[in-house]
């Protein structure tokens, strides 16, 4: 099966933050992800795009999302004023997006800053989540 | 000393509790009058969430009565509490109450679902997908999403303002269900939080630790507290929410 991509840009304002979240749940929920998976996805890409607005510089908010057979990835990206990164590892927020997802990564090149999420599927017949 | 009581015992319990502050005596207090949170929990049943959120919710207006009760009064305890378990459970619904943007058809769908997810859950033994909650309660799988969407948009009012007589006796009481140093270091540690997390109810503090700090996953953490799997994530959605608010305020970042 191919990995289709869904991209979305929207303008950097904390009302369209919803419409990334419903994509990324119709996403998952599409591919069998479980309620839970489906809610903390949900929750990180809000988390992410908060992170992201904070720091950007009003340019479009821009989201990524690769759907592979046995994960989801999600980029989400906008343009920052500095070199700096839009989110400390030690911080709280990290904290929070490392417990919802499976694999984090922030980068920044040039002035463009991403976060990426990725959620693995989790089989049907696992019983337990981690722990 | 009596092992087991029965609720004439009641004048009995509160004078030991005033004398001696014993948590067993307050506990055996709450468990005498729980029939009592039962009952007035019934009462709000038809509105759509679970009996056994609102026995929770009941129950911190019970306990609030028992820390309160003056003997001295002459009144039954019982005829004393009751105005204090109705209040709690009132407020839980005002607090609660559904955005007026919400259709009263996906509200109602999300309460119905709610105890899809719930059954599900016990079912399978795990969280369901939203392809099984969508057969089950009948509907497609686009109605379950929007209708857990707007699950999510309840006010919040009662994280916006928490004020400091709800819970009293509030330092991090977490080493009631065992989580211990672990937590209280990473609070520490997010120093700049911690005023933030201090203002958020008990409840609200031991699943914010057990679903980011300890990685429990929703339902674990709603089997642990005592409340649907839903309610959980509506939580956890709306404290994130208030924790980002009040940062924002703070000119600060997490």
């Amino acid at each position: 099966m191919d990995t289709p991509t869904v991209t979305l840009r929207v303008p950097p304002l904390a009302d369209h933050v919803a419409l990334l979240r419903t994509v990324v749940s119709g996403l998952a929920a599409r591919r069998d992800y479980t309620l839970e998976q489906v809610d903390d996805l949900r929750m990180a890409v809000e988390e992410a795009a908060v992170l992201l607005l904070r720091n950007g510089q009003g340019s479009p908010l821009e989201l990524n999302a690769t759907v592979e057979p046995e994960e989801l990835c999600v980029e989400l990206s906008t343009d920052i004023a500095g070199p700096d990164a839009v989110v400390d590892p030690t911080s709280f927020s990290w904290m929070i997006l490392e417990a919802l997802t499976d694999d984090l990564s922030t980068t920044v090149q040039g002035r463009r800053a991403s976060l990426k999420l990725v959620k693995h599927r989790q089989p049907p017949t696992t019983s337990e989540g981690q722990g | 000393m009596k092992t087991s009581y029965t609720r004439d015992d009641t004048k009995d319990l509160f004078a030991q509790l005033r004398d001696t502050g014993d948590p067993e005596i307050r506990a055996t207090l709450a468990h005498l009058h729980l029939p009592l949170v039962e009952y007035l929990a019934k009462r709000f049943r038809d509105r759509g969430e679970p009996l056994d959120d609102l026995i929770q919710v009941g129950s911190v207006g019970l306990l609030k009565a028992i820390d309160r009760f003056d003997l001295g009064r002459g009144v039954e305890f019982s005829t004393y509490a009751t105005p204090t378990i109705v209040g709690e459970l009132k407020r839980y619904f005002r607090d609660k109450g559904w955005a007026i943007r919400v259709p009263r058809r996906l509200q109602e769908l999300s309460l119905r679902l709610n105890k899809v997810v719930a059954s599900l859950t016990q079912q399978l033994g795990r969280s369901p997908t939203v392809a099984e909650i969508a057969k089950h309660a009948g509907v497609s799988e686009e109605d379950v999403l929007e209708a857990l969407e707007s699950g999510q948009a309840y006010s919040t009012t009662s994280l916006d303002a928490p004020s400091g007589s709800e819970d009293d006796d509030s330092p991090m009481r977490l080493d009631r269900i065992g989580e211990d140093d672990i937590a209280l270091d990473n609070l520490e540690y997010f120093a700049s939080l911690a005023p933030l997390i201090a203002e958020l109810p008990e409840r609200e503090r031991t699943i914010l630790f057990l679903r980011f700090f300890r990685g429990m996953t929703q339902s674990r953490i709603a089997d642990h507290v005592g409340i649907s799997q839903m309610h959980v994530s509506r939580l956890l959605t709306r404290i994130l929410e208030f924790l980002r608010r009040g940062m924002d305020n703070g000119d600060a970042s997490f």
